[in-house]
């Protein structure tokens, strides 16, 4: 009775629940409709991803690097093609793409499965100055994904055959040979790394909080997406500042919480103040501001930023009152690939009732309503890219695309429709 | 309050309601079902709908059912079952050929589609009836419609509406409701104009009428019941997208009454009606967000792709290419390709979508536009707010302005296609050729009933095929309940929706003509209703006679049809000479149910028309005017003096005026009477009435000059015919008081 009574829409959390009972082609398919009808959106898209590869991987058929290569780039091109505004399932794609490259080329030359896999853990986390510090918060999606793997992992390998339930291996897992199976058993080793990256790229950014956040500090947050709620909750652990909360929905439902009531009662229980500003008050208080923070959606190549549109107005105020604007956003976000076209013109146009309701009347009927669901940041208006590698620069970009992406998925479009 | 308040609640009244084990049950609670209608009986898109069921038209360049699908799937339906009517194969195959939704598809969002034909089904009300009968239905479903366009999230509706089951097992349906303004578009565009009178602080329908602007009262007669609701709110501003989160007992409530035949106006009005009895409580559910539009006529198509092409239906819009195998990309002027389509440089395509592989020539404007795939579009063409689907030709230097034109229509060169055309499957028209804008051409190859109609040349041009589609001529039209005549179904075939050419009278508020209020309505409640300049304020002043006005309302419509029926029974009846017998029912009758002398005039009233008229019908020997007047009042005996002391009820000039007015009034409401022979009808009754002393000349010439007789035209024209006759009471009369004065 429980899970009726959370609702029958489809969600992420459903999806990867179901992974197991559906066939890899359904799977796809109700990841692709979730992220066409928006049900999935935002930094979900990442780990959804990476999910669905990782299904890939694990279970379609494939005889030798090429297929393999071949699906996961199917897959992934049907995934970014149904979410054009969401880069970074692209990245996704890329990394892995990259991943099985690497982890090949190290079957032919090395058999030795443990150096491979330390090269891995070099790779994903690169040359990063900083230590990883250990996860504070596991978030659950990832506890059970790594479940969920971690027994497709069994079923597929002969390597542990005691592990195995009876009549759970197949004659075809059996009949391929050794290092496929090997092959195989690296991938999804390093996709879960990368997906321990994702979850794990918020509190490590928010460890670098106390670093960016001084005592007495008036920091402006443009409608704070997780990442940065909880890069405020941990500044709030440690600093004493003040917070102005920009971007309020202007149209406030009967009844509902306000907004970001959860955020505001976190922070004043640590002893910081909040300020809520109404729609577009905020360039009168950039005055007062002493740095500004926002999540990116992704980070191209340039150094532009994508965003959640209107985080752009809060970027060009700190701009002209020359304040100090930080993005937060994991490496995961990191595009090599500068943005496109359409952006330049605007960007993917989202539902036109978030801005003006259906139920507005006359103006319906008058007005063309383009909602631009993102805004494209020029890099010149950011000053701190706070990862979760550490602070980064400009200058560092191509050290850190150098690291995570091949040479071939760089140039890789992946923006060929359904192929 | 409820006779059936069991354990089961209302199931134990549905008859044929199989009671499925409890296990079986308790599985299918989390299984959400819904039920698409994808036949609504209706011809409302003919000539289209000819070859194609409306749910398989395009919108966008979509077939509707695809977003009808998509809405069910995002919800997380889980089996659906289709019901289809006319042309099921054409959707089974539809369905069945789709990569996404053929039962062999894994990429299926639903567990299962399931079709279901009933081979003698004639409406909405037989399909549920079968569902009832095949216990399907394991627990909550949503019925909805093959037209519909929505992007609503149903999850609290249905959290909300399992929530008010568990409390009341007789909350049994919960309707989806989208809340605009008067001056929206999607309600300028609809005909029916549903009045959804609610509880506000329960969401509790507690009234249903309809309304559409043919109908001769321009109001709605409250149920006296309501005033004992605390509050209650009357809403015509809702947009009713037929989205219904359902029980099974819905289904047993249909079997219950056999006539049903439309979810709304016989079902959810009877269910309301008749609360009391079956004790089962419906909600609505208002949205202020989203989206949820049924495309039902064509002013509601074009309304539908519209809000499309504004991204209003996000994210079933084509750049997010929600269909398999769409293709569309967004280009810089904020139109919408799909691949291959190309562009001369020099044509400017607007805000408009196109299919694949169309070709647009040099020249070309397109603007808020939707042009499928396939097409050619010649050389300076212009095209405006017009939806052309699939493979049409266009010749050079046409212009199409806010029209439908259908798959492989080819338009010649230098054509005019005008506002409101509507172009059905592989016509084609000539080089040169101008279509008439008014009223604006419905063409087509196919007639109404399926074959081929011959090609008028004057309309298609030289080389063209198809000719004006006119709708069957509707022969049993008197019988519907539409009345006067005029079916608002009338007002749907069009793509604008327009009064413009029908004359109607605004005035009428206060009117008593139409044969609705003779038949169904009761002069009282009305007249205290609404008065022409307040109809504001009655709603509060109503509430003060609320409590004597509420058992005599219901009362008195069936005092009406059943002294009407007394009594014409009685003027036909063959065996006997006598009156007495009815009169001595109808005062019965009267007592019984407490009626007005004003209700008793107009019944009786009614009742003689009635004869009269009949009387003039050729099967009764068609008689002349005089005669059967003379036939009806005389025949038997004592009418005369039943009319005199019953039906006029005394000698003064007021009440014999009244019943003349009374009598005009029934005349206007029999079918099937036209204006001049009515008029000479009530010509003769008066004359008969005056030569056996009931009406005097006074009561007659007081009629004559009563404002009420003439307020509209068809009044006006019956009146007319009576001139003579009181030109010729009046020389009576001057010839009198002459003979007087020369005494």
């Amino acid at each position: 009775m429980a899970p009726s009574q959370a609702g029958y829409a489809p969600s992420l959390d459903k999806l990867l629940k179901s992974l197991k009972n559906h066939p890899l082609e359904a799977s796809i398919d109700a990841l692709i409709f979730l992220l066409t009808r928006r049900q999935v959106h935002g930094d979900d898209c990442a780990i959804a991803t990476a999910h669905i590869l990782l299904q890939v991987v694990a279970r379609s058929k494939w005889n030798d690097v090429d297929q393999l290569l071949a699906r996961v780039q199917k897959a992934g091109s049907r995934l970014v093609y149904a979410a054009p505004d969401e880069p970074v399932i692209g990245n996704i794609v890329r990394r892995v793409l990259g991943l099985i490259r690497d982890e090949a080329s190290e079957e032919r030359n090395a058999d030795d499965l443990s150096e491979s896999a330390s090269d891995i853990q070099t790779l994903t986390t690169s040359s990063s100055p900083p230590p990883r510090p250990p996860p504070l918060v596991r978030s659950t999606t990832a506890g059970g994904s790594m479940s969920v793997s971690k027994s497709m992992f069994n079923l597929l390998s002969v390597a542990d055959p005691a592990d195995l339930p009876t009549g759970a291996s197949t004659p075809v897992s059996q009949a391929q040979p050794a290092s496929i199976q090997a092959l195989r058993s690296e991938v999804i080793d390093g996709i879960e790394e990368i997906m321990d990256e994702i979850s794990q790229a918020d509190d490590q950014i928010a460890s670098f909080a106390e670093i960016q956040i001084n005592p007495g500090d008036y920091v402006l947050v443009y409608r704070p997406s997780k990442t940065v709620e909880k890069f405020l909750v941990k500044a709030a652990s440690k600093r004493r500042f003040t917070v102005f909360i920009a971007g309020l929905e202007p149209h406030k439902k009967q009844g509902a919480e306000a907004p970001y009531a959860a955020l505001r009662k976190k922070l004043n229980a640590a002893g910081v103040n909040t300020v809520n500003l109404a729609s577009n008050g905020l360039t009168a208080y950039m005055a007062r501001v002493s740095k500004v923070v926002i999540s990116a959606k992704a980070v191209y190549q340039n150094g532009g930023l994508l965003v959640d549109s209107g985080s752009c107005i809060a970027v060009q105020a700190a701009e002209a009152y020359s304040k100090p604007v930080i993005v937060l956003c994991g490496v995961y976000k990191f595009c090599p690939q500068d943005p496109s076209e359409e952006l330049s013109w605007g960007g993917v146009k989202g539902n036109s009732s978030a801005e003006v309701s259906y139920a507005e009347g006359a103006e319906v009927d008058e007005l063309e309503v383009e909602n631009t669901v993102t805004d494209y940041v020029r890099p010149e208006h950011v000053d701190i890219y706070l990862t979760n590698l550490g602070p980064q620069t400009l200058h560092h970009f191509a050290g850190i695309l150098a690291d995570h992406y091949k040479p071939e998925e760089m140039l890789l479009s992946l923006q060929l429709g359904e192929a | 309050m409820s006779v059936k308040q069991g354990p089961k609640g209302g199931a134990a009244a549905g008859k044929s309601k199989k009671m499925a084990t409890p296990g079986a049950q308790e599985k299918r609670e989390d299984v959400l079902q819904a039920v698409i209608l994808a036949d609504s009986f209706q011809d409302r898109f003919r000539p289209f709908s000819l070859a194609k069921p409306r749910c398989l038209l395009p919108i966008a360049n979509v077939p509707a059912i695809e977003y009808t699908l998509e809405f069910l799937a995002a919800n997380g339906v889980q089996e659906v079952f289709i019901y289809c009517g006319a042309h099921s194969e054409a959707i089974e195959t539809y369905v069945h050929d789709s990569q996404r939704y053929s039962s062999r598809s894994i990429i299926n969002p639903f567990s299962s589609i399931e079709f279901i034909r009933v081979s003698d089904a004639t409406s909405v009300g037989d399909f549920l009836r079968d569902l009832d009968k095949r216990g399907l239905i394991g627990g909550d479903f949503i019925l909805v419609h093959g037209d519909l366009v929505a992007n609503i999230e149903l999850d609290g509706a249905l959290a909300k509406h399992r929530a008010r089951r568990e409390a009341n097992r007789d909350a049994c349906m919960t309707m989806v409701l989208l809340q605009v303004p008067q001056e929206h578009r999607a309600l300028k565009s609809r005909v029916i104009t549903p009045e959804f009178i609610i509880e506000p602080s329960t969401g509790r329908c507690l009234q249903y009428e309809e309304r559409h602007p043919l109908q001769s009262d321009h109001y709605t007669v409250l149920d006296p019941a309501l005033f004992k609701y605390p509050e209650f709110e009357i809403h015509e501003d809702l947009i009713d997208c037929g989205i219904d989160i359902c029980t099974p007992e819905v289904l047993a409530l249909w079997s219950e009454s056999f006539d049903y035949e439309l979810p709304r106006k016989n079902f959810l009005h009877g269910v309301l009606k008749d609360w009391e009895l079956n004790g089962k409580l419906i909600y609505t559910e208002i949205m202020e967000t989203g989206y949820a539009v049924r495309a039902n006529s064509l002013a509601m198509y074009e309304c539908v792709s519209r809000d499309v092409l504004g991204r209003w239906t996000f994210p079933y819009v084509p750049e997010t290419n929600f269909v398999h195998g769409m293709s569309y990309k967004r280009v810089r002027d904020g139109s919408r390709l799909e691949d291959g389509v190309s562009i001369s440089r020099e044509a400017k395509v607007t805000g408009s979508v196109i299919g694949r592989s169309t070709e647009v020539g040099v020249g070309a404007t397109i603007s808020r536009s939707v042009i499928g795939s396939r097409c050619k579009i010649g050389k300076n063409v212009r095209i405006e707010n017009s939806y052309i689907w699939d493979d049409t030709v266009i010749g050079d230097d046409s212009w199409v302005i806010r029209s439908i034109l259908a798959e492989s229509v080819e338009i010649g060169k230098d054509c005019r296609i005008p506002e409101g055309s509507l172009i059905s499957y592989k016509v084609r028209i000539g080089d040169g050729q101008l279509l008439p804008p008014n009223p604006a051409p419905r063409l087509s190859l196919l007639q109404h009933d399926g074959s081929l109609a011959e090609t008028d040349s004057s309309i298609v041009g030289q080389g063209g095929a198809g000719a004006l589609y006119e709708g069957p001529i509707e022969e049993d039209d008197d019988e519907s309940e539409d009345g006067d005549g005029t079916d608002p179904a009338a007002l749907q075939n069009s793509l604008i929706f327009s009064l413009a050419h029908l004359n109607l009278s605004a005035s009428s508020i206060s009117t008593l003509a139409s044969h609705d209020e003779f038949d169904s309505d009761h002069e009282e409640s009305e007249s205290r209703l609404l008065r022409p300049d307040s109809s504001g304020a009655s709603r509060s002043r109503l509430s003060s006679f609320a409590s004597d006005d509420s058992a005599a309302a219901s009362s008195l419509d069936a005092f009406h049809s059943d002294a009407v029926h007394g009594l014409v029974d009685a003027l036909r009846a063959d065996d006997s000479v006598d009156f007495d017998s009815a009169k001595l029912e109808f005062m019965g009758l009267r007592l019984a149910n407490n009626a007005s002398d004003s209700s008793m005039r107009r019944a009786i009233a009614v009742a003689f028309v009635r004869r009269s008229s009949e009387l003039l019908g050729a099967e009764n020997g068609g008689l002349e005017p005089t005669k059967a007047a003379e036939e009806a009042f005389t025949s038997k005996r004592g009418a005369v003096r039943f009319i005199k002391e019953v039906g006029v009820g005394g000698d003064d000039t007021s009440r014999q005026s009244e019943f003349a007015l009374a009598l005009q009034k029934a005349l206007l409401a029999v079918k099937g009477l036209e204006a001049t022979r009515a008029g000479a009808l009530l010509a003769a009754m008066l004359q008969q009435l005056y030569s056996l002393d009931v009406l005097e000349e006074e009561g007659i010439l007081a009629w004559w000059g009563d404002k009420r007789a003439a307020e509209n035209d068809s009044l006006a024209k019956i009146k007319e015919k009576c001139r003579v006759l009181v030109e010729w009471l009046e020389n009576a009369d001057e010839e009198e008081s002459d003979e007087e004065d020369s005494d």
